[in-house]
């Protein structure tokens, strides 16, 4: 039998506004390992928790670039080596008549590395996570708000930070185990 | 100060949700139509579509039998109603990726209550579009032919061909709309699994949300992923009705070739597919009680758009018909004296009195703020629109350069039963979708929500959000120093 | 993100300029070296006037594009009811006030019309062109012209002086009235300006015929106006005022737009040559056939290239939208290409019916440039001078200054 390590603490909250208050009261207090819940994303929230800009939009640009080209380059290939064919009279290299492909084509791979790079950077799926053994931690999908701090983050102490946690306006804080 | 419910006079800000609705309340009014436990009049409904779409295998397994002869196309007129459905289909979906991704990208919040079924609509009305192109080859069981798949003839498909830019855009399409639909409901999902009380709802649910838990760190990336997506949306979506009209704007035919096609098509597409959400969510939203969220505000705001598009297709058939005139071909002269004149005459009239004169009806307010006129109104848009396809497609191919090769089209009752049955597609997904899935961005609406804003407080009546309604009614002072 | 609820003030001094200021000298300025553009310009004519009719037309259509952008981008905030572009929209009233001079800017063109127009005088075995006669006719033409001037400068005037009275009244009715009536205005706008594009443009070549032809000038207006909305501002905050009126997050909007609105140029530019390259059809392909003989080709090529895809990259980027110098080089090279299109429209007939000598630019160009700006500049200069420059009055300024992007 696994014994049950602490593994942090959940702090539950009843509107957006002490939420947002939390969040940067923990930004402050120099925590890292620590995570905010809610059932929509709330604006701000990332200044309030102190996060990175996501490198995302340089995944998605690159995939599209890569899509366009090798659209374009498939197109050309097989026009003018593989299988020439005179169509209308035109160029066997018809680069104008390529465009519409190699648009869809960096549109299909941008799209691809949007939503892959996305589940990729959240690591989703992922099914298993120890705020799931909470069973108030339901209602983050439908109107309340949890604080997470890892029990694993140096800053943290049992009791310290459940004060904090309370001081910012938490109305339930439970412990969690792994 | 304004007051969050009324409607400021000015700025027409009306309340997204009518009634102080929570957070709460609004998860139980959109998970109430999954949550049942009376499913007759649902089954009622799907007997009916599932009964439409038997008709269309019946319709598609008999084609792939006998041939494509059992349709009406012949010389002259070789494109029929098999291309006439599959462009009313693809334009239908466009509203969808319009609603979803150019709305989000002008910040329009209105769009949270609607754009879940408005995709859904889209990804069954493309599913509607490729039956088409795929039934119509003839040997259908040589569809690969049309993808770069390397063979052993060592052929490769003709990429000049508008047609096979057709095969990628639309995929495309499909693909990327799929996408964009899947990843807005994933957080909608979370709540269905977590208010699952049966086994199979909870693992169901489960696997397609992919274990989300609202994570901020989460939310962010999924927030960006979202906002590039609606910027890939919208010029994907320009693009696809673009190469749709490229089929016939890229040949020499009067009628067909003019440069205008592209941006006109693009505007009859978005017309008609509102006009095919107005029929869907006006009946959905009493059905369901979900005239609160999906309220008479956002039905006239779909009717302004409806105007609008209306309005440019209006403007594309005045430049057409001024440039038939002003190119002095007497061809193209012809084309349109013939379509308004000639053997169909009676489909070009339903169409300018559907597309043209029934949207003008909307600048009257009575007109915008009924949902029963809208519905019949959006019920005429539709017709409309498929009798432009038809009038563009046939006119021109009936009555071409050399009155020697002339020839009147007529349908078979093939043609009638295969589009028919199309619809029986669309409708069974339709039923399927409003049984499992939640028919409203649930976390969307949430969102758009004044308690939804950090900031938010409601003794002072309001936030100074570029969106939300809270801007006072008074100017600021200009103070001087 | 807005942390405070009370609604933001504009200070006088952000939004009037002071009589001592060097912008408040400006439209003297630039009137008089717009008369002395226009007179360097007509000395030149010499015994050639194509070129300056053709040189007069390019900067003509130039400047026409900010003040039909000015009116078209007022219209549809007013019927769409925006709020963050509030603190902009002076600028654009500004701009659409610009268009009764240009009625006064069109007569060297009526001047010019038989050196411009070959329909003036059409050859008698010409049968098309006979067949056109009806509407391409002298008489025709002058009253078509006067009817979209006319009707431009009564709707500029009207949504100008109705928000100008709002400054001093804070009447809300005003902002119904204006969206009321702005969904007319856009109809009129619609077909005045594609039928104005057909008249003055598209008839230089009056055998040839595209019916995207409008909507190609109309795109090439809203993103050069876009680009002059942000530099004006810029203008004005380097010259101390609108601090803190017009903020990253109004420049970063007005950089998507630019963005977006070129996207659709391209889109529409090439719609059109696709089209015509693809059916092959000799009527229609000599207009490009034009555009790629000799050096006209480098031109097309310059064109495609720093109109569409050398922007496209560079202003993707939200660093560059959210810098004010990175944009103002955007937004100034967007205002070269659109002169490069224009020119590109209008000049290569001169080439093709004098013996195929290429593009080259003359210096008439610059003069007419410098001429019909200085006029244009002189009126928009003058009106910011003389009201506030955002519209004080607008029930939705404070919306506008709180706003926030993404």
């Amino acid at each position: 039998m696994r014994e049950a390590k602490p593994w942090g603490m959940l702090a539950e909250f009843e509107n957006t506004q002490t939420f947002y208050k939390g969040c940067e009261k923990i930004r402050d207090a120099g925590f890292s390992r620590w995570d905010a819940y809610s059932p929509f994303p709330v604006h701000g929230l990332d200044k309030a928790m102190g996060l990175k800009r996501s490198n995302l939009p340089w995944i998605v640009l690159i995939c599209g670039l890569i899509g366009a080209s090798v659209g374009f380059a498939m197109q050309t290939w097989v026009a003018t080596t593989a299988y020439p064919v005179i169509i209308s009279g035109k160029p066997f290299f018809s680069w104008q008549a390529f465009v519409p492909i190699t648009f869809e084509l960096g549109v299909l791979f941008g799209a691809f590395g949007a939503v892959f790079g996305m589940f990729g950077i959240n690591k989703l799926p992922t099914y298993y996570h120890p705020v799931f053994t909470s069973d108030r931690f339901a209602r983050v999908t439908d109107d309340r708000f949890f604080i997470a701090v890892e029990a694993q983050d140096p800053s943290y102490d049992e009791r310290k930070t459940k004060k904090l946690l309370e001081s910012a306006g938490a109305t339930h804080i439970e412990q969690l185990e792994d | 100060m304004a007051q969050r419910l009324e409607m400021d006079p000015v700025s027409g800000r009306a309340p997204l949700v009518l009634g102080a609705t929570s957070f709460d309340e609004l998860t139980k009014a959109v998970a109430a139509p999954m949550e049942r436990t009376d499913w007759r009049k649902w089954w009622v409904a799907f007997g009916v579509s599932v009964s439409l779409l038997g008709l269309l295998l019946v319709s598609v397994s008999w084609l792939v039998w006998e041939g494509i002869g059992i349709w009406g196309l012949n010389n002259p007129v070789g494109w029929g109603w098999a291309i006439v459905n599959f462009v009313f289909w693809v334009g239908i979906g466009h509203a969808g990726t319009l609603i979803s991704a150019i709305l989000f990208l002008f910040r329009q919040s209105w769009r949270t209550s609607i754009n879940r079924s408005a995709e859904a609509m889209t990804i069954f009305a493309v599913m509607c579009a490729l039956i088409f192109p795929g039934i119509h080859v003839g040997r259908i069981w040589m569809a690969y032919y049309l993808f770069p798949i390397p063979n052993q003839m060592s052929m490769w498909p003709n990429f000049r061909s508008p047609l096979l830019w057709d095969v990628f855009a639309v995929s495309t399409y499909f693909t990327v709309s799929l996408l964009f639909w899947f990843v807005g409901l994933i957080p909608d999902l979370a709540t269905m699994r977590d208010r699952a009380t049966t086994k199979a709802r909870k693992i169901g649910y489960g696997i397609f949300s992919l274990g989300w838990r609202g994570s901020h760190r989460h939310w962010q990336h999924y927030e960006i992923a979202y906002l590039i997506l609606a910027g890939l949306a919208t010029p994907l979506v320009l693009s696809v009705h673009t190469i749709v009209s490229f089929d016939f704007a890229v040949s020499q035919l009067p009628g067909w070739h003019t440069t205008i096609f592209p941006p006109y098509f693009v505007a009859g597409a978005i017309f008609s597919g509102f006009g095919m959400v107005l029929t869907l969510l006006i009946p959905a939203r009493v059905i369901f009680d979900l005239e609160h969220i999906i309220t008479v505000k956002h039905l006239e705001n779909m009717a302004k758009i409806i105007l609008l598009t209306g309005s440019l297709v209006g403007y594309s058939y005045a430049m057409e018909f001024f440039i038939a005139w002003y190119s002095g071909n007497p061809n193209e002269s012809f084309a349109f004296v013939n379509r308004m004149f000639g053997p169909y005459a009676w489909a070009y009239w339903i169409m300018v009195s559907c597309n043209v004169i029934t949207p003008q009806l909307i600048w009257f307010r009575r007109v915008r703020q009924s949902p029963l006129i809208l519905f019949i109104l959006s019920i005429f848009v539709n017709i409309g629109m498929w009798f432009e396809r038809f009038v563009i497609t046939v006119t021109s191919l009936a009555n071409d350069f050399l009155p020697s090769s002339w020839g009147y089209f007529r349908p078979t009752i093939w043609d009638l039963t295969t589009f028919l049955g199309s619809f029986g597609l669309f409708f069974t997904m339709f039923c399927l979708f409003v049984r499992f899935l939640p028919l409203v961005a649930l976390a969307e609406v949430k969102s758009v929500q004044p308690e939804a804003d950090p900031h938010y407080d409601p003794e002072a009546g309001g936030v100074a959000r570029g969106d939300l309604e809270g801007a006072t009614l008074a100017a600021p002072e200009v103070t001087h120093a | 993100m807005s942390h405070g609820h009370a609604p933001r003030t504009v200070a006088a001094e952000d939004v009037i300029i002071p009589s001592g200021h060097a912008l408040a000298k400006l439209p003297l300025i630039a009137a008089v070296v717009g008369l002395i553009g226009i007179g360097a310009s007509f000395a030149l004519m010499g015994d050639h006037p194509e070129q300056f009719y053709l040189s007069w037309l390019t900067n003509f259509a130039f400047f026409l594009s900010f003040g039909l952008g000015g009116l078209w981008f007022v219209i549809v905030q007013h019927v769409t009811r925006a709020g963050w572009s509030i603190v902009v929209r002076r600028a654009a009233e500004n701009l659409m006030v610009t268009l009764p001079v240009f009625a006064l800017l069109f007569i060297p063109v009526i001047m010019g019309m038989e050196h411009l127009y070959h329909w003036v005088h059409p050859e008698e075995g010409d049968v098309v062109l006979q067949g056109k006669l009806g509407y391409l006719n002298t008489t025709f033409f002058l009253g078509r012209a006067a009817f979209y001037f006319i009707g431009w400068a009564l709707f500029a005037l009207f949504f100008y002086a109705k928000s100008v009275r709002q400054d001093e009244s804070k009447a809300a009715q005003i902002s119904r009235t204006l969206r009321g009536v702005a969904p007319v205005a856009i109809v009129f706008f619609a077909l005045t300006l594609t039928f104005g594009a057909f008249d003055w443009f598209m008839s230089l070549d009056p055998h040839w015929f595209s019916t995207i032809f409008g909507v190609y000038y109309f795109a090439g207006t809203t993103v050069a106006t876009f680009a002059l909305l942000a530099l004006s501002a810029m203008v004005l905050q380097r010259g101390g005022l609108l601090k803190g009126v017009v903020t990253t997050e109004h420049y970063h909007d007005l950089g998507k737009y630019l963005f977006a609105f070129n996207v659709f140029w391209t889109y529409i530019a090439f719609s059109q040559y696709f089209l015509i390259w693809y059916a092959n059809i000799p009527e229609e392909t000599m207009w490009y056939m034009y555009r790629m003989e000799g050096t006209w080709l480098y031109v097309s090529a310059f064109l495609a290239l720093g109109h569409f895809v050398i922007p496209f990259f560079y202003l993707m980027s939200r660093h560059i939208k959210r810098n004010r110098k990175t944009l103002a080089i955007g937004a100034l090279w967007m205002l070269m290409m659109h002169w490069v299109d224009m020119y590109w429209v209008i000049q290569p007939p001169l080439a093709h019916h004098h013996g195929g000598h290429g593009a080259s630019l003359s210096v008439l160009d610059l003069t007419t440039f410098i001429g019909i700006g200085g006029i244009f500049l002189a009126v928009y200069a003058w009106r910011m001078r003389s009201k506030a420059l955002v519209p004080v009055g607008d029930p939705r300024l404070a919306e506008s200054l709180a706003f926030e992007n993404l």
